[in-house]
């Protein structure tokens, strides 16, 4: 029996602990038992490309998986600065607003990185996603953030930004036409010296430059704003599902924690909580103390104590989340998946342990 | 001959450790700079994130934005970014309290917050400013190793000063900007350091990084430190309760499962030489939480390593008879590496003395 989650699943978890992989493979599952099913993810390797068998135009559109499911599986491989410009290219009023947005250096050098970038991304794809109904399910991959929370906070603001932050209702009431700090104007000398010790601080060339890439984007800030107010109340519904990756070990419990704390006191439905890549307990072997150093190539000691160290950090986890999400551990891979069967292996997997209570074994 | 390449990363002021979460990035920044410590220079690990932790590491207090000694000629900070911008509007504006209702007005918190690249150059400046003794307060060092923010690319932070030298011109963060913009582009002067793991999305990330740094500054980094490798069968599993089954591993679902995340790894590390020939330290898993005593292991391999010229640049004359060449990588044989000499253990066979003694692990 597959799991059955809610239509939207939302994968969250810190960089580097497997949410991308996970994300296919329970796409992969919801499509074996027969739902129409998107996977939306970013940045993703190559690896992932070959394992679903889909080439670069997943990066412009929904493209489907050859996958052999009963219900179709669609995948859609989201890079940042590509969707941007895709974006630009087709909100920007009008030729001379999209090629002052795109020769702009804020753009130029930051569209990858300026906060809120690729929240904003998912944001308008999982709209369009959502508004077209074309999928029974979908699962969100969100983009690398340290904080799976940046994610969810995203939306509102980037709102909260374009409303009332530092650059729209900020800046632009700040320059006169002439490019003149208004306040400063009005005080004479003061202001002089204030606009001096702003520009010698902050650089006010850099703010008009941002105040004009911002500006160029003003067209589209309503629309936004609903399509955001939309997508939050849908994170927010009993439609949304939010699975929560973590890497194994004691180190990562706090963390760990932290987001699934987070998530349920900001009213998000929080489904499994998932332990990655655990190292198998090996028999016969006692925890014993650490040390690198007393037996340094002695590789089965090595292994019980990751394996011991795992261990406790699921027990751990386990008795502070008790009476809470179910957790599911999935043990270290021989292989990172690397074709269907693999992932939808780890898809089994997955839905057999949170079957029989999420033991690791 | 050339020195050893430890010489000439100890050279620099700053050295910028960076590479995405998970890796172990501040692990090795802190070996890093207990390495460099204990080769005689004075060391500030700066550490840019607003949840602390590098404190752990050293077993000290957390330093609240303070600078704490970590060991002898070692200190440690956590930057707050804010700060550095806020010393210098107290600089530039004499009267404290001028100064104060400058900090506190709601239009230098809106300007600060958004101005892009303003931080990033900000906690460049302020390591600028520690090696030139410009900060009051703080220890001479010779260099700050920084741990450098796991979200966004490196390239970002590197970047920053770029954009802001080219978009403030006049005053003291036009002046701190250069200077920045000029450190981050001088390889003599600061060193990078690109923190990854011998898996598939770090190595691409690892090699996106060098090679935007290449594209966008003009320059790469000096090393690429590879993080948390399962040591190789033969040289870990060559006797003990399985040893009889080492022949074949498969008999032995441990065995298998870390023969083939070794071979994963040495798939990983073969195409990372191919696409960056540059220097390399390999670093393995070991048996130690997050605390000093991993640190003290991983400067003493990183020491080791360091010795050489080139690290990790394979030469002709230095090609063992077991050692793959990038060419030949045959990562679905059926080959037998537990119990091999050919397998490539992390410090490509160096005996094992050089992991820390029992009992002298903690710092010196």
């Amino acid at each position: 029996m597959s799991w059955r989650p809610s239509p939207l699943v939302v994968v969250v978890g810190s960089g580097g602990v497997g949410k991308t992989t996970l994300a296919a493979a329970l796409g992969l599952r919801s499509a074996r038992a027969g739902r129409r099913t998107l996977v939306m993810t970013f940045d993703p390797s190559r690896r992932l490309k070959d394992a679903l068998g889909v080439g670069e135009a997943a990066g412009e559109r929904e493209v489907e998986v050859a996958a052999g499911t009963p219900g179709r599986l669609d995948a859609s491989l989201l890079d940042a600065r590509r969707t941007f410009d895709r974006l630009v290219e087709r909100y920007a009023p009008d030729e001379a607003a999209r090629r002052r947005i795109l020769e702009n250096r804020y753009y130029r050098h930051l569209a990858g990185s300026l906060a809120g970038i690729l929240e904003y991304m998912a944001v308008e794809r999982l709209f369009e996603v959502e508004e077209s109904g074309r999928y029974e399910q979908v699962v969100l991959d969100t983009p690398p953030t340290r904080q799976a929370l940046d994610f969810l906070q995203a939306p509102a603001r980037i709102v909260g930004f374009l409303e009332s932050g530092a650059l729209r209702i900020a800046l632009k009431p700040w320059f006169d036409e002439r490019g003149r700090l208004r306040p400063t104007a009005r005080l004479g000398a003061l202001g002089r010296r204030v606009e001096r010790l702003l520009d010698e601080t902050v650089g006010l060339d850099l703010l008009r430059d941002m105040a004009e890439f911002f500006q160029a984007f003003a067209p589209l800030y309503e629309g936004f704003r609903r399509r955001a107010g939309k997508v939050e109340a849908l994170l927010r519904s009993a439609r949304t599902l939010f699975v929560l990756v973590a890497g194994p070990g004691e180190e990562r419990i706090p963390d760990t924690l932290f987001f699934a704390r987070r998530l349920r006191e900001a009213g998000f439905g929080l489904g499994p909580v998932v332990v990655n890549r655990v190292h198998p307990r090996p028999p016969g072997v006692g925890a014993g103390p650490e040390g690198g150093a007393a037996a340094p190539r002695d590789g089965r000691r090595l292994l019980g104590w990751l394996g011991a160290r795992d261990a406790r950090g699921l027990d751990q986890l386990g008795s502070l989340l008790a009476g809470g999400p179910p957790l599911v551990a999935l043990p270290l891979l021989p292989d990172e998946p690397a074709d269907l069967a693999a992932l939808e292996a780890l898809g089994r997997s997955f839905e057999q342990r949170l079957a029989a209570g999420g033991g690791p074994s | 001959m050339r020195p050893p390449f430890l010489e000439s990363l100890g050279r620099r002021r700053l050295l910028v450790v960076t590479g995405k979460g998970g890796v172990g990035k501040s692990t090795v920044a802190a070996a890093l700079g207990k390495l460099l410590a204990e080769a005689g220079r004075r060391v500030l690990v700066l550490e840019v994130d607003p949840r602390e932790s590098i404190h752990q590491l050293f077993a000290t207090h957390p330093s609240g934005g303070e600078i704490l000694s970590a060991g002898p000629e070692l200190w440690l900070q956590n930057l707050q970014p804010g700060t550095v911008l806020d010393r210098l509007v107290r600089e530039r504006v004499r009267i404290a309290a001028v100064a104060q209702r400058v900090l506190d007005s709601p239009v230098y918190h809106h300007f600060t917050a958004g101005a892009p690249g303003l931080h990033e150059m900000a906690v460049l400046g302020h390591a600028l400013q520690v090696v030139e003794g410009k900060v009051p307060g703080a220890p001479a060092v010779d260099l700050v190793v920084m741990d450098a923010p796991a979200t966004g690319h490196g390239v970002a932070l590197m970047v920053a000063p770029l954009l802001v030298s080219e978009a403030i011109r006049r005053g003291p963060v036009a002046a701190l900007s250069s200077q920045v913009a000029r450190l981050v582009r001088d390889p003599d002067r600061c060193g990078v350091v690109v923190v990854t793991a011998a898996e598939e999305m770090p190595v691409t990330e690892g090699l996106e990084l060098a090679e935007r740094l290449g594209r966008e500054l003009g320059r790469g980094p000096d090393l690429m430190a590879v993080n948390g490798l399962y040591p190789a069968l033969g040289a870990v599993f060559s006797e003990g309760p399985n040893a009889a089954s080492s022949g074949e591993p498969g008999d032995d679902p441990l065995l298998e499962l870390w023969r083939r995340r070794r071979r994963l790894n040495e798939r990983e590390l073969e195409r990372l030489a191919a696409a960056w020939p540059g220097p390399r330290v390999e670093l393995p898993l070991y048996a130690l939480g997050r605390g000093p005593s991993l640190v003290a292991a991983l400067a003493i391999d990183l020491g080791a390593q360091l010795q050489e010229d080139r690290p990790g640049v394979r030469r002709p004359e230095g090609r063992r008879p077991g050692a793959r060449r990038s060419g030949d990588r045959r990562p679905d044989s059926g080959e037998s590496v537990d119990g091999q000499a050919g397998g490539r253990p992390p410090g490509r066979g160096r005996p094992a003395a050089r992991r820390p003694p029992a009992g002298n692990q903690g710092p010196s």
